[in-house]
């Protein structure tokens, strides 16, 4: 029963955006999406950090590759693609700090491309992605990238993966430096630390939005409108199931 | 067109077998797939370690201190682990982890209470709205009301209203926004794993 019921999830999900990415590809309608401060002002820290001549930092947080965070991780990797695009065609790629193993390679890969897209010689490698504790050292992990913050003098801190209430310690040393901070976690608890440390948060859902946002392809947009659908049928189950357990 | 269609094939592949093994709760599949993920987190971890050696080491060529520390430390964890491996010392690593890591990590925890505190009232300072103040005069009632609870009220009602209105904040108003998202999370991540699922989304390729 279990298996069916998510077999028939994942294909009546498939179909919807199967017939939103037609739709998106026939009409090639400009899609409005709702501004979120986090991404506005993700936007201009590039020209922060050209300005200043002092890099963007961005980590990925601690959600491996292997486990359930990969989407939130492959999320935060959209938003580190944005940065060292940007940033290594106007050279001021930005500094990554990941807290699991399996996100270096891909982190580092995806800073070497940038580099190779802005025609740039790879002299690259010289520490701008660097691996701070494994997963199951929380507080190390934050007390290392609060150290990186500090020693590589960075001009802004992007936190965007699965990160837990330890990104306050973190996120002290960013208020202390002065640093603007743009924070997004699928953690509950870390997206309340978040709340009260910068208006530029990106809570759960935004994050994973972060494709569309960013990129704007045909089926980012049509999984953003199909996640939009799902969210009103769902909502719709909730409340109709409580008004029923409330009249019966 | 091989460089990008072979890692695109073994990703589509082997989403569809873990997909496949978790929903029809096929042991041996889940199992093999999951022993073959775990060796090579294994050498990512591997790599992972020596970035970070590294990165200090360069750091410490340029006069950083704390990083020479690190190094220093590194070799010295590594150097515990042979001579307890050969037998020339006993427990070794397991002496510094329970005297060095785990108190400093317990330190850093605990500091974290102040850290929450203090964003807290920065949070105030920075947004004078009334959401500010509800976020904050929350966290202060709760704190508060685990505190007072602990010590004897007068009267019984003050302590059982007192109870029940943590109780409300707790099982009603946390839990339903905590639900809220953590659904919004669940779409976005079917979502996403279906463009994984079909190589729309490659992290793995230069696209």
């Amino acid at each position: 029963m279990n298996a069916l019921l998510i077999l028939f999830t994942i294909l009546a999900t498939g179909l919807l955006w199967g017939l939103m990415y037609r739709r998106q590809q026939r009409l090639g309608e400009d899609v409005a999406l709702r501004p979120l401060p986090a991404y506005t002002r993700l936007q201009s820290q590039i020209g922060r950090a050209v300005e200043s001549g002092r890099p963007v930092h961005i980590s990925l947080g601690q959600g491996g590759l292997t486990t359930d965070t990969n989407p939130v991780s492959v999320s935060g990797l959209h938003i580190m693609d944005y940065l060292a695009e940007n940033g290594c065609a106007n050279n001021a790629p930005p500094i990554t700090t990941v807290g699991e193993p399996t996100l270096l390679p891909v982190a580092d890969d995806r800073l070497r491309r940038a580099y190779k897209l802005a025609k740039q010689s790879l002299a690259f490698g010289s520490g701008r992605t660097q691996f701070v504790a494994h997963d199951t050292d929380k507080f190390a992990f934050a007390g290392g990238v609060a150290a990186t913050l500090h020693q590589e003098n960075a001009i802004s801190n992007v936190l965007v993966g699965h990160l837990g209430p330890e990104l306050a310690i973190i996120s002290e040393t960013a208020v202390r430096n002065g640093l603007e901070q743009i924070i997004g976690t699928d953690d509950p608890t870390g997206l309340a630390v978040a709340t009260a440390v910068t208006d530029h948060t990106l809570i759960g859902e935004e994050l994973l939005a972060a494709a569309a946002y960013l990129q704007g392809k045909p089926a980012q947009l049509a999984s953003l409108q199909t996640q939009d659908i799902l969210r009103l049928i769902f909502s719709t189950i909730i409340l109709g199931w409580a008004i029923l357990q409330f009249i019966l | 067109m091989r460089k990008r269609s072979i890692p695109l094939a073994i990703a589509i592949s082997f989403g569809l077998l873990t997909l496949l093994g978790l929903t029809f709760s096929l042991p041996e599949l889940s199992n093999l797939l999951l022993g073959w993920a775990g060796f090579l987190v294994a050498v990512a971890l591997i790599l992972g370690i020596l970035n970070l050696f590294v990165v200090h080491l360069g750091r410490l060529r340029h006069g950083n201190l704390y990083s020479g520390v690190l190094v220093l430390s590194m070799l010295a964890v590594f150097a515990l682990a042979f001579t307890d491996s050969n037998g020339i010392t006993t427990n070794g690593v397991e002496t510094v982890f329970s005297w060095v890591q785990a108190p400093m990590e317990a330190a850093l925890a605990s500091l974290l209470a102040f850290f929450l505190v203090a964003a807290g009232f920065q949070l105030l300072r920075r947004d004078r709205s009334w959401s500010a103040a509800l976020f904050l005069g929350t966290a202060v009632f709760i704190l508060l009301s685990q505190a007072l609870l602990a010590l004897p009220l007068p009267g019984q009602q003050s302590t059982q209203i007192l109870s029940q209105f943590r109780t409300l904040i707790n099982n009603v108003i946390v839990t339903a926004g905590m639900r809220g998202i953590l659904i919004g999370v669940a779409l976005g991540t079917i979502t996403l794993s279906l463009r994984l699922l079909v190589g729309m989304e490659r992290p793995y390729s230069d696209e």
